[in-house]
């Protein structure tokens, strides 16, 4: 059970929900939370190869994954909470600010 | 033993995930993701990534989630503020017909290599001291990197929250 293929398949089942949740919901907050689930399952892949082959390299990129993923909580909750103050809602369909208006 | 464990913090991993997919509010969505994240790490450890297993629970768990449940609460959103999604179920079904091919491919591909003893190694693998040994020598510039990368979202949150005050105060 706990072997290559085990561990292979749930990391694949969570970038799978966190990919079919990007897509299917519009909520923005929703959307930004299966971003998170796509990276902890690329994590998941990343620590597994690492004790696969016995070499912490793997583990080490999944540490820069966590930074990345830090940082790009502060950008985008900040992104988030100037959204919902100027249209006062969450769905994805509102934010038309870069759209170009055609006559 | 391990194999318990393991078949059941994968289905904690894949309930939460699931949760957070199919429910409308996203407070809970936010606690489904949380249980995810849990049972993740606790799948580092079964992986002997003991490092890792902090890191998570600190970093993800403790911070971003933090942050995320704050803000939902700092919003306030109402029912009424949630977006319509009334063609959510067949994007879903779409999405795992989409996905299933790809799933298939990687673990036919990850199926074929030799198998390798995966159980818990007890000491040099994984731990705090190894880890930086090998961060700080052989990947001592992505690091510098990284922390730039920090310094600047960090600079670029302040500057988009001060925007917010400025506006408030005219």
């Amino acid at each position: 059970m706990a072997s290559l293929t085990g561990y292979a398949t749930v990391s694949m089942i969570l970038f799978s929900l966190g990919a079919i949740g990007v897509v299917s919901r519009r909520n923005v907050f929703i959307i930004y939370m299966s971003i998170e689930l796509m990276l902890n399952g690329i994590n998941l892949f990343l620590v597994t190869f690492a004790r696969y082959h016995f070499n912490m390299d793997g583990q080490i990129l999944s540490i820069m994954v966590i930074a990345i993923a830090a940082a790009e909580a502060a950008i985008f909750l900040s992104v988030i909470i100037l959204l919902f103050k100027t249209k006062k809602s969450l769905d994805t369909n509102v934010f038309t600010e870069l759209k170009q208006e055609t006559e | 033993m391990t194999d318990l464990v393991f078949l059941a913090l994968s289905f904690f991993a894949i309930a939460g995930g699931v949760t957070m997919l199919l429910h409308k509010n996203p407070i809970y969505c936010a606690l489904g993701l949380l249980i995810s994240i849990l049972s993740v790490a606790g799948l580092f450890a079964l992986l002997s990534a003991t490092f890792m297993f902090m890191v998570q629970i600190i970093v993800y768990a403790g911070a971003i989630m933090t942050i995320i449940l704050f803000i939902l609460m700092f919003l306030n959103i109402r029912e009424e503020d949630l977006p319509e999604e009334p063609r959510k179920g067949m994007l879903i079904t779409l999405g795992v017909i989409f996905m299933i091919p790809i799933n298939l491919l990687i673990l036919e591909g990850v199926g074929r290599l030799p198998n390798s003893d995966m159980s818990i190694v007890e000491e040099g693998f994984g731990g705090i001291k190894e880890l930086g040994m090998k961060l700080y020598t052989d990947w001592l510039l992505p690091f510098e990197l990284i922390s730039i990368l920090l310094l600047v979202a960090l600079i670029g949150a302040v500057v988009l929250v001060n925007k917010r005050v400025k506006r408030g105060v005219k």
